[in-house]
């Protein structure tokens, strides 16, 4: 009756266009980071329905579980303040 | 040496259940005179999907409300002890004892203090501050539930007692336990609250520095097993070592060392005290979890120790033979053959005796601070795992193992 790999590869594909957009036009950077786990996550949800099983582990091991967390690493070491906004600082 | 309580599998046991609950509904629809939806009742998409269904609260039940539920008590009422004080006492009003007059009592073994907070916790205010960041205030808790739950879909308790049978079952476990750092880091930065930002970003840190370890050393016992399959891995724990010590992974000589990198690695990972400094309760207040309130914090206040459980399961899988055991007798109940200690028992004993070590360690050992911690997570625990990884490989390709 209902395609059910179908159904969920749209509704994969659906969140996680919607968080890469999200992501690039985030205004604070951690929630830039935030939406930009969600898309790994989605993308490994669809490995796995491309019977991919191992890559969609590592993807989560690697990427959902580090790669962010490694972005806001770099944010918190390379800003003024302490996580603030996302906006370049002023010139002097 | 073999013998699980559940012979034919959880999952097969519910879907039994589940095709005796849909004949009767079938039977009722029938008698209603209505057949196309009785045979809808019974066929196979439904039975299937409900058998999981059920298989997965029974599992849920199982691992995330009975066994939380004693782990908690354990906790309390084992550092109580430490403390030289009774612990946590709330009983149940047993009808048949002298002692107990009526209603709850302050005299008992202490089994629904848990249950007692767990209402508590219920009936308080979901705070929200004002100034938080909406989404990701309310989705962190969120991620760290289920990324914890999802380990339980695929540990096995015993050869029965499983939910899926997975091919990559320790990978898997690894991967969703590795989701945690971010989800904390997010909980902490969302909470708009200097203490809650610095202790989640030393949560963050902690957990991904000492997570490298942790793969690694499993890393080196999977090597040795040639395997990620737990069911394998522990068939392969089962024979025999020197006549009457059976080959846990623990007692081979490359894995002692791993074995002590990974159990740091592990009390590391799950927040336990001496390496507390996220949630550092006299510095920081309560750590990350300072803005939750009322259940939210209830929740995140549980799964520590639902992460306790599941790690401790990992490493009683990888290292001490997971639920392998000698099984003295076995009684014929109607053609089932049931254990007097079933595999569910020897699996809990070993996951019990381990999370009691941790938590004798946790409250006698004081706070170590940040820098020594990422100092020891870094410098010592990489090169011992990477010792181990390659006393796992020398041994493997010697074949003296």
């Amino acid at each position: 009756m209902i395609d059910w790999e179908l159904a969920l590869f749209l509704l994969f594909s659906v969140i996680e266009v919607l968080s890469a957009i999200f992501t690039v036009t985030a205004r604070k950077m951690v929630k830039a980071a935030f939406w930009l786990l969600i898309t790994l996550v989605t993308i490994s949800g669809i490995y796995i329905l491309l019977r991919a099983e191992f890559v969609a582990m590592i993807q989560i091991l690697v990427y959902a579980g580090a790669v962010p967390t490694l972005f806001v690493f770099g944010i918190m070491l390379t800003r003024s303040k302490i996580l603030e906004e996302g906006e370049a600082p002023e010139t002097r | 040496m073999s013998g699980s309580i559940l012979t034919p599998g959880l999952v097969g046991i519910c879907r039994a259940l589940v095709e005796i609950i849909l004949g009767v509904v079938k039977a009722i629809f029938d008698a209603l005179q209505l057949p196309g939806v009785g045979s809808w009742f019974v066929s196979s998409g439904v039975v299937v999907f409900c058998t999981y269904l059920i298989a997965a609260l029974v599992m849920l039940l199982w691992a995330a409300m009975i066994n939380l539920l004693l782990v908690l008590w354990v906790e309390r009422k084992l550092y109580a002890r430490i403390q030289d004080r009774r612990g946590i006492m709330l009983g149940f009003p047993w009808p048949w004892s002298k002692k107990y007059k009526s209603g709850m009592t302050n005299v008992g073994w202490g089994f629904l203090q848990n249950v007692a907070d767990g209402v508590k916790l219920l009936q308080k205010e979901n705070l929200t501050p004002a100034v938080a960041d909406k989404l990701m205030f309310h989705a962190a808790p969120a991620m760290i539930v289920s990324s914890t739950l999802m380990v339980f879909a695929v540990m096995p308790f015993s050869e029965g007692l499983y939910y899926a049978k997975v091919s990559l079952g320790i990978l898997f476990i690894l991967a969703s336990l590795s989701i945690a750092p971010l989800a904390i880091l997010i909980a902490g930065y969302s909470s708009n609250n200097k203490y809650t930002l610095l202790g989640g970003l030393r949560a963050a840190a902690m957990m991904m520095s000492y997570e490298i370890p942790l793969i690694l050393c499993v890393i080196a016992v999977v090597v040795l097993s040639g395997t990620l399959d737990p069911f394998q891995m522990v068939a392969a724990q089962e024979r025999p070592l020197y006549g009457f010590l059976p080959s846990w992974n623990v007692f081979s000589i490359p894995q002692m060392l791993g074995f002590v990198v990974f159990f740091i690695a592990l009390v590391a990972e799950l927040e336990r005290v001496p390496f507390d400094i996220p949630e550092a309760d006299a510095e920081l207040v309560e750590g990350w979890t300072t803005e939750y309130s009322g259940m939210r914090y209830g929740l995140l206040f549980g799964f520590k120790w639902l992460r306790a459980l599941a790690g401790t399961g990992l490493m009683v899988i990888l290292y001490f033979g997971g639920w392998s055991g000698p099984v003295f007798a076995t009684f014929n109940v109607l053609g089932y053959p049931i254990p007097i200690l079933p595999q569910e028992f020897w699996f809990l004993l070993k996951v019990y005796v381990s999370f009691m070590f941790i938590v004798l360690l946790s409250w006698s050992i004081p706070r170590i601070r940040i820098d020594q911690l990422l100092k020891i997570g870094w410098n010592r625990l990489i090169p011992l795992a990477l010792l181990a990884i390659l006393g796992a490989t020398v041994f493997k390709t010697m074949g003296w193992f």
